[in-house]
């Protein structure tokens, strides 16, 4: 049954991919929401909190939440150019931090999935605040796939 | 520029250099924590160690990344991981603020459990304008880490301190 899932359907892709966030605990405690699920790529946002800073005087985020989010957001865009329900694991995940992200402004991400093998995907994500020409982070990742479904 | 004058500018003055000396001496770095709210977000605690130091993430049921399986999110680990190369660069370096990260790469080798994470950082080289760090992250056996990390961080001279 999951195989016939049509995920290149946009309205498909923005439920399974609303489910696919909402069921993250972590995503629910630091505020990541959908925003498009594509295709092709998966458009999220971290909307600005005090808790995220890294250098209050300075007015910084910290660059390790940024890492969460692009996980996260990654995770989601290698999921849905999957066939079926099959769930993924992170096996590694590279941040370059582009440019200082500024207190005060959200934090979108846009991640895309470029390709997937038997046994892994690709996933890159890039980081900004409103302007995309000026990213404040880029993310590459690798997932494996794991063989079981994520319904339970 | 020679080595002498590098460790001159390395060199703490003022408020930021004692209080960095005084948390290395009681090795208490709760004031280091308490001046960044992400650490504090994740429930970051420093234990010292003598020589060394260990970073802890106690668990907390919104770390959860996987509630069926169930598995912390990636993202915590990497969280407390680059957090902890972050601090221990700070300390060991005895730079004026928290220093930049450039880049930060994760390995995943085990599934985080529902447990505190334990981490080891350690400046594999500290170069003029970048220090090259590494960590490791364990759960409840040392033998068995759960995830590898390695970032380069910005080196700064001492200047106006975030620690005041």
């Amino acid at each position: 049954m999951t195989d016939s899932i049509d995920k290149s359907d946009p309205v498909v892709r923005g439920k399974i991919a609303q489910r696919f966030t909402d069921a993250i605990p972590h995503n629910r405690a630091i505020g990541l929401t959908l925003i498009s699920a594509g295709p092709p790529d998966v458009h999220t946002r971290l909307a600005y909190r005090e808790d995220f800073l890294g250098n209050v005087k300075a007015g910084l985020w910290h660059t390790a939440i940024a890492t969460t989010a692009a996980d996260s957001s990654c995770g989601l865009a290698v999921f849905l150019a999957m066939p079926g329900m099959e769930a993924v694991a992170t096996l590694d995940l590279r941040m370059d931090y582009l440019r200082p992200a500024v207190a005060g402004r959200d934090l979108e991400i846009v991640a895309s999935c470029h390709h997937v093998t038997r046994n892994v995907a690709f996933a890159t994500a890039m980081l900004h605040q409103g302007d995309s020409g000026r990213p404040t982070a880029r993310c590459t990742a690798t997932f494996m796939r794991t063989g079981g479904s994520v319904l339970p | 520029m020679s080595a002498s004058r590098h460790d001159l500018n390395r060199s703490l003055s003022g408020t930021a250099a004692r209080r960095l000396r005084d948390a290395r001496a009681r090795g208490d770095y709760k004031a280091l924590i308490d001046a960044i709210p992400f650490a504090r977000f994740l429930g970051l605690a420093v234990v010292d160690e003598g020589d060394a130091r260990r970073y802890v993430m106690p668990y907390r049921d919104t770390h959860v990344g996987n509630a069926a399986k169930p598995a912390l999110h990636g993202g915590t680990v990497a969280g407390v991981l680059e957090l902890a190369m972050q601090l221990e660069t700070l300390i060991s370096q005895t730079q004026p603020r928290l220093p930049d990260p450039v880049d930060f790469t994760i390995d995943y080798w085990r599934a985080a459990e529902l447990a505190d994470c334990h981490v080891a950082a350690r400046v594999i080289r500290a170069g003029r304008a970048i220090a090259q760090v590494q960590a490791e992250c364990w759960q409840g056996d040392r033998g068995r880490p759960i995830a590898f990390a390695r970032g380069d961080f910005v080196l700064r001279a001492a200047e106006a301190s975030a620690l005041d």
